[in-house]
């Protein structure tokens, strides 16, 4: 039993950490109807930037986490235009024009920081780095909770900004027919700016903590990237409710398989989820975008 | 559109048939050309991009510190006369088939006399072929899996010992020096050639060592380990032991803190060897076992490098870090063709013919060097491996790397039980 329950929390902790970097995926696929490759790149530049913060400055990696989204925030809003300029050019196949961007993207985010910063692992030092708290049987990871406790912060802030504000409005209007939005006045241009500078901003703040909780070198992006596009399929590209629950779903069943039938059996388990939910209800296990 | 597309077609076709035919002549004068050149030259194919990245620029680094010193001594030696060493270099991009097409690009038109293997067994593995194709002897200084010596491959060498000889011995010595003595194990395996046949080495030895294995588990290179050691966590064993890579020990080592999970004794194989290990980790790194063949206060030199700790000061100087013995073994492998080609007598560029005949050196090799002696077995399961050196067990104390046995070559006291987390 006890174990039952040590796994549980395990599955549902790594779900939340998934869910992290998965969030700003969706919703820059539900407005821009773009899969971004780049994710993991996103992710990696948030992990070093906490290392360097970290160990460069001797600051704490959660002090990295406002820094993160500001800087790769507004980073992304400086690229948002170009990838809004491929999506939408008159050249045959629009979409895959972007698909290719945005990997070449993800080259260039790799090899810039193979170059700049080295081949090395790193971790990101945080205070709750390695601290665990004992609630009776089961052994609770803070920094995972910290980064369960942040995938759900962000995912209600997107759901509070998308439904509460009339920006949200704007954005929710434009992931369902950008052609009408425009005729209502949204400068849908200005808006795909500004939510993928959000979205790498989020996805920057998430690779901090995939830093602290695991380690961080340029060849992991593609991982990530993975994962993202998993969940997203599983959700429903474009559902940002959907990462959520997508993620913590893979998250149980990974810890699971792991622990009760054999860890090399974990990703079969995944992809067999992956392949019965695509089967079953190809729009995602929540059905619906944004 | 298909009218365009035949009519290019043809065009393009004539145009590389003229191209050919005219080039055709020249044939002769290019193989000239190489025939009359005066260096050496010397492929490596490694992992310069993707997942093992930092294992590949250390083996370059051990290949390159070999060209480096032997060309500052004018080149190698061939009845009398020295020729330098040109490096070619091919990325595998951590992935076994694009490694076997490097090596197929540097034999045929970097028309390279030697290789230079890769970072991974499994990419060693899918190299094999394309020396056996075009009969192009490759030393590797780095794969490790016995697997990479089964198929007994004709033109393949290897400078380090297959891990199956050398993971069950340390563990043993691990649970000599063990006091009160460790009776439980558990093992786990990242799910790769190199990793995975870590893993078996260990749980092979455990059982040689009178270890009871309580758990071996294969791992997913991508996957999250919470589950895993949670589980092992649960069944409390002595011992830990790892196969893997750098990023997967570095990760079992942090999960096993936020899980507040310690065992008596944590031992992993290749890695720990690696300051990178240390410095990622800090002072969670203590304690650590690791197993290497090779350390700089080994007793050994030869005439290019001097001693083993002279090797390990111009390694230092050069990368600002200390080696570990896969770059070591990388640098010996410069010096057993260098070896093999002064007793082979041909000059460069090598014939066809010439690079068998090297083939045959090689496998004849004998000497001592600053990594060791190096001898290549003629049959068996290791067929063409150096199983000459002795594993050293060896623990992370205060961020350093020291040997702790077996008692003839410890520098320190084995550190066990290893204390709970701070």
């Amino acid at each position: 039993m006890d174990l039952f329950l040590q796994t549980l929390l395990n599955g549902l902790l790594i779900g939340g950490v998934i869910a992290t970097f998965t969030i700003g995926f969706q919703l820059a696929f539900g407005v821009l109807h773009v899969i971004d490759f780049a994710v993991g790149g996103w992710v990696v530049l948030g992990g070093y930037l906490g290392y360097y913060m970290g160990v460069g400055l001797g600051v704490d990696g959660f002090l990295a986490i406002p820094v993160a989204f500001v800087l790769f925030g507004a980073i992304g809003y400086l690229i948002g235009p170009i990838l809004y300029n491929v999506r939408n050019s008159r050249t045959a196949r629009p979409e895959l024009m972007a698909l290719a961007l945005t990997f070449g993207l993800f080259t260039l985010l790799r090899g810039g920081m193979l170059t700049a910063w080295g081949f090395n692992t790193h971790s990101v030092p945080t205070v709750l780095s390695g601290e665990s708290l004992a609630v009776g049987p089961v052994t609770v990871p803070l920094i995972r909770v910290a980064a369960a406790v942040f995938a759900i912060a962000i995912a209600g802030g997107l759901f509070l900004f998308l439904y509460r504000t009339r920006y949200g409005l704007a954005i929710r209007a434009t992931a369902e027919n950008r052609q009408n939005a425009a005729l209502m006045g949204v400068n849908i241009r200005r808006l795909s700016a500004t939510v993928y500078g959000l979205y790498a901003g989020i996805t920057a703040m998430a690779g901090v903590l995939m830093g602290a909780i695991f380690s961080v070198n340029p060849e992991v992006g593609l991982r990530y990237t993975l994962f993202a596009f998993f969940v997203a399929v599983l959700a429903g590209l474009g559902s940002v409710g959907g990462a959520l629950v997508a993620a913590l779903l893979l998250g149980v069943i990974e810890a699971f398989v792991a622990t009760y039938i054999g860890s090399s059996y974990s990703l079969l388990a995944i992809f067999g989820t992956l392949f019965l939910v695509l089967l079953v209800s190809p729009h995602g296990i929540l059905r619906h975008g944004l | 559109m298909f009218t365009n597309s035949k009519r290019f077609s043809r065009r393009r076709f004539l145009g590389v048939s003229a191209g050919a035919f005219a080039a055709g002549p020249l044939g002769p004068f290019v193989r000239a050309a190489r025939a009359q050149v005066t260096t050496f030259k010397a492929g490596v194919i490694t992992s310069l991009s993707g997942e093992n990245i930092l294992g590949g620029n250390l083996t370059k680094r051990g290949y390159d510190l070999w060209a480096e010193a032997i060309n500052a001594k004018g080149g190698v030696e061939v009845a009398g006369e020295r020729f330098k060493v040109d490096m070619f270099y091919g990325d595998d991009q951590s992935n076994p088939a694009t490694g076997a097409d490097a090596a197929e690009r540097l034999i045929v038109q970097n028309e390279v006399d030697v290789l230079f293997g890769p970072y991974t067994s499994g990419s060693t593995i899918a190299v094999q072929p394309i020396c056996q194709k075009y009969q192009v002897p490759m030393i590797s200084g780095s794969a490790e899996s016995p697997n990479v010596w089964k198929a007994k491959p004709e033109f393949n060498f290897g400078i380090i010992p297959a891990v199956d000889t050398t993971a069950g011995k340390s563990l043993a010595v691990l649970a000599k020096l063990s006091n009160p003595m460790a009776k439980t194990i558990a093992v786990i395996g990242v799910n790769e050639p190199f990793s995975k046949e870590t893993g078996e080495g260990f749980r092979d030895g455990a059982k040689e060592a009178g270890l009871e294995v309580v758990a071996y588990e294969l791992v997913p290179a991508s996957g999250d380990l919470t589950p895993v050691i949670s589980k092992i966590a649960a069944l409390n064993p002595d011992i830990v032991a790892v196969g893997g890579h750098e990023e997967p020990l570095i990760n079992v080592v942090k999960t096993s803190k936020s899980l507040n999970f310690r065992p008596k004794a944590l031992i992993m194989h290749y890695g720990v060897t690696d300051p990178a290990f240390a410095q990622a980790l800090t002072a969670d790194a203590d304690g650590t076992c690791g197993v290497s063949v090779w350390l700089p206060s080994v007793p050994y030199k030869d005439d290019l490098f001097g001693t083993a700790k002279e090797f390990a000061e111009m390694a230092q100087k050069k990368s600002g870090h200390e080696p570990d013995y896969t770059e070591a073994a990388c640098a010996a492998s410069g010096l057993v063709f260098g070896d093999a080609v002064k007793r082979l007598g041909k000059k460069p560029a090598l014939t066809p013919e010439d690079r068998v005949a090297l083939k045959d050196a090689i496998a004849a090799t004998d000497i001592q060097t600053f990594y060791g002696p190096i001898k290549f077995e003629k049959e068996g399961i290791h067929y063409h491996d150096n199983v000459q050196p002795v594993p050293v067990l060896i623990q992370i104390q205060g961020g350093k790397t020291v040997a702790v046995g077996p008692k003839e070559a410890a520098a320190a006291d084995l550190t066990y039980p290893l204390p709970a987390w701070k």
